[in-house]
């Protein structure tokens, strides 16, 4: 079995990666997808931890995430297509309503 | 802790008023105008001489039972709060209800009582024949009963502090009551002023009542006259702590220079004048300072004889300075009022001598002296609300003569029909309007006779022994402490003057022949206001009798507590007064009566006496009086113009420029304080608000910088303070 440290270190690199993701990219899907990365990457690290602990607790939070991170990603996609609608654009560069 | 007996329900005194106030009020606010309540019920008046009559009867069984213990003090308490302390004991009481009666209460009680049933039956007839007073009259009886409730619950108070809300309580009526005719502008402003300026003294009150506080922890007259308790306190602190509640007095009581509102609250309902600005009220700054008397007992020998000192002064003063201004008032009622400032002078001057006997361990000297004072006070009392309400009979009876001349145009060749605003132009108060009503208004004239008799201090008739008391006790004082020479000097003084303007107003109101076309037409005719006159009457004749009680009581066995035989109390009090042992005492006796007697009234008749119509014939009391005016008035050729019109005479006229003063001084502080807060409103608070609503605005601007409406960096924000939030944990860990 692997050992629960490495998938530790790459739930951490995924964590990473989604943030930076998260930070740079403008069009909304990819910030979207970078978001369901970082939660996946929590979900990898409770997992490690339920194992490395052995109490099944992590196991239900991470089934429990991805039931909740479905229903994200649908409302984000309707906002998304909402959001397209209105300013015929999903780049978050574009969309500052609440600016000042 | 109470006894059983009467005193259990002595409560009720003051509370049966004050449950009649919102019944007469509500009752007249829904029947107004009915004629069940006009008729039967006299909008109000009935209601309210009932719950007077049951307080007076209560009132008279609570002295009946105080009378049988004389010299003891009942209390009865009625409810009362305690903290707990932690073993399940009681503390010392924290605040309480109750009752509280020794001599002084009994004294007070009883004229409060009486003189307000009485003035109940005299405004029945007064107010509900006054036409202007269409369909208010139940407000009259509504404030009237809730001042019965404050003057009865004041006296009957067993902490200054129940005194001092009792005490607010009648200062609202009489607020309430100068101000009836309030579409008047000289109503409204009197009674403004009359709240204003007792304001002034009733901030000292507090001022003081808050030092007594600290000194005793409690208000409570059994804590604060208990005579170890005032061993204990600083007796330099105590005198100013009675200093300030005096100068409460001052004001309650219209003494110099808090006298400027009684002469202008006559604005007020007849009646209201007689029950509140001449016998009870008024009484409260008495009854306050007597009140005083155990400090006095019980403190340092000579600790607080300065402010002896200073209550007898300032009674002296405003005896001589009220009667000056008596002088040349020509308003019936302004001349009662300063001629009640003038004797509650007397009385303070009495009550002054009092404390300092107290205070130089002369106990049976200042007994008298405060039995005096007391005596006077109730003899005041009596003849000042008889001459109130004779001078209101004088005044409605005129008012109808004028009205009947007016619209008829009576018989003489004196037609007005044409002045149809006729009120404005002739003044019913006026004495010049008046003379000769002596043998038309017999009732009045001779309860005005007899009253006016008392306050001079004729012989034998009431205000005379307890007079005679106060000045032989202020000369008493004198010949023991030499600054009390001038209070003696000024009281003495001012029993001549008394003589001279309770004289004058009484030739120039009933003497004479009639001076207007009215005059000649009044008539004595109101149901209702003759029976407290005569009931009055009677008792200021037979105040001999209270002399008698009042002497067997204090003068003769009074350490005993119990009265000597009356016949002998009159006795004693007789030679006390005319043939004292002391050469000195039975010498001043006979020069007041001269000054009083004989001085005084010789000037007023010199001046304003002279006889009736040829065909009229008064009472034959009173006809004496009149023919040896007629006499010494034809005899005199005493010739007063360098005096009536000297500056001195304008001056009086003028009140002596006190209100002009007040009125300047006035102005000047409150236009000046008003420029100053206007400056501080304008700079200091102005300021500072713009200050900070400027700051807030440009801390905003600055902060809005922060939103930039970017997903991107509220995901970087989040992502930031969820590191710190982490870095912090871990730091903290």
């Amino acid at each position: 079995m692997i050992d629960p440290a490495w998938v530790s270190g790459l739930a951490a690199i995924l964590f990473i990666i989604g943030l930076w993701g998260a930070f740079s990219r403008k069009n909304a899907i990819v910030v979207l997808m970078c978001i369901e990365l970082m939660l996946n990457a929590v979900n990898l690290q409770f997992v490690a931890a339920a194992t490395h602990w052995g109490d099944v607790n992590g196991w239900v939070y991470a089934v429990f995430a991805i039931a909740i991170a479905a229903a994200e990603v649908a409302i984000g996609l309707a906002i998304f297509l909402s959001m397209y609608n209105q300013h015929e654009t999903i780049s978050l560069d574009e969309v500052n309503l609440l600016k000042n | 802790m109470s006894e059983s007996g009467i005193i259990d329900y002595a409560v009720l005194i003051p509370l049966l008023p004050m449950l009649a106030f919102p019944v007469i009020l509500f009752l007249g606010r829904i029947f107004n105008g009915t004629p069940t309540w006009v008729k039967n019920l006299k909008e109000g008046g009935i209601i309210a001489l009932t719950v007077m009559g049951a307080s007076l009867l209560l009132a008279l069984a609570v002295i009946k039972e105080h009378m049988n213990s004389i010299g003891a003090t009942n209390v009865f308490t009625w409810f009362e709060t305690h903290w707990w302390e932690v073993d399940g004991a009681l503390t010392d009481r924290v605040f309480g209800v109750g009752i509280y009666i020794d001599h002084l209460t009994v004294m007070l009680l009883f004229v409060a009582a009486f003189l307000c049933f009485l003035i109940n039956i005299f405004s029945i007839g007064y107010m509900n024949t006054d036409p202007i007073n269409d369909n208010r009259n139940h407000r009259f009886y509504a404030e009237f009963v809730l001042f019965c409730s404050g003057m009865l619950g004041m006296v009957l108070a067993d902490s200054f502090l129940w005194l001092f809300i009792f005490w607010e309580l009648m200062g609202l009526c009489s607020y309430l009551l100068i101000g009836f005719y309030y579409e008047r502008p000289s109503a409204a402003y009197a009674a403004k002023k009359a709240f204003l300026t007792t304001r002034v003294g009733d901030v000292f009150l507090v001022i003081g009542l808050a030092m007594l506080w600290n000194m005793f922890g409690s208000l409570d007259y059994a804590v604060v006259f208990d005579p170890v308790e005032i061993a204990k306190v600083s007796s330099s602190e105590l005198q100013i702590a009675l200093g300030m509640m005096f100068i409460g007095a001052v004001g309650k009581s219209a003494q110099f220079p808090l006298h400027v509102w009684l002469p202008d609250a006559m604005e007020g309902p007849t009646p209201v004048s007689a029950l509140i600005h001449a016998a009870t009220m008024v009484n409260a700054g008495l009854y306050l300072v007597a009140r005083m008397f155990p400090f006095f007992q019980a403190a340092d020998i000579g600790s607080l004889s300065t402010l002896a000192i200073i209550i007898a002064c300032i009674g002296g003063i405003t005896a001589v300075m009220a009667a000056l201004i008596a002088f040349v008032q020509m308003d019936l009622k302004k001349v009662l009022a300063y001629s009640t400032m003038s004797q509650l002078a007397y009385i303070f001057t009495g009550l002054g001598c009092a404390l300092w006997f107290a205070n130089n361990g002369y106990e049976e000297l200042a007994t008298f002296a405060l039995g005096a004072s007391l005596f006077h006070l109730f003899n005041h009392a009596m003849a000042k609300g008889m001459l109130f309400m004779a001078s209101g009979s004088v005044i409605h009876e005129m008012h109808h003569a004028h009205h009947e001349v007016a619209h008829h145009g009576h018989d003489d060749d004196h037609h007005d029909d044409h002045h149809d605003d006729h009120h404005d132009d002739f003044d019913a108060q006026s004495m010049a309007n008046m003379g000769g009503l002596a043998n038309k208004m017999p009732i009045t004239a001779t309860a005005m006779f007899v009253g006016s008799m008392s306050i001079i201090g004729i012989p034998f008739i009431g205000g005379f022994w307890s007079k005679e008391g106060i000045i032989a006790s202020a000369w008493k004082v004198a010949l023991k402490e030499p600054v009390f020479l001038f209070p003696a000097m000024l009281v003495l003084i001012g029993a001549g003057m008394t003589g001279f303007y309770m004289s004058r107003m009484w030739f120039m109101t009933f003497a004479g022949k009639p001076k207007t076309d009215v005059a000649k037409h009044v008539h004595e005719q109101t149901p209702w206001i003759p029976i407290p006159l005569v009931v009055l009457t009677f008792m200021t004749l037979s105040a001999f009798i209270l002399a008698g009680m009042h002497a067997g009581a204090w003068l003769g066995d009074y350490q005993s507590g119990h009265y000597s035989n009356f016949f002998s109390g009159v006795g004693e009090e007789l030679q006390y007064v005319f043939l004292n042992d002391d050469p000195f005492l039975m010498v001043l006796t006979y020069v007041t009566i001269g000054l009083s007697f004989i001085l005084g009234p010789s000037f007023a008749m010199a001046l304003y006496g002279g006889s009736l119509d040829d065909d009229d014939e008064a009472k034959p009391w009173m006809q004496w009086a009149i023919d040896l005016s007629a006499r010494v008035n034809k005899n005199s050729n005493f010739d007063n113009s360098a005096w009536a019109n000297s500056s001195l005479a304008y001056s009086l006229e003028k009140r002596l420029h006190f209100d002009d003063w007040y009125d300047a001084a006035m102005l000047k502080i409150v236009v000046g304080f008003a420029y100053i807060s206007a400056k501080f409103d304008k700079n200091v608070i102005d300021g500072v608000i713009k200050t900070i609503e400027s700051t807030s605005q440009a801390a905003s601007a600055k902060l809005r910088a922060l939103t930039t409406g970017s997903a991107r960096d509220y995901i970087m924000m989040t992502a930031l303070g969820t590191l710190a939030i982490f870095l912090l944990l871990w730091g903290v860990a």
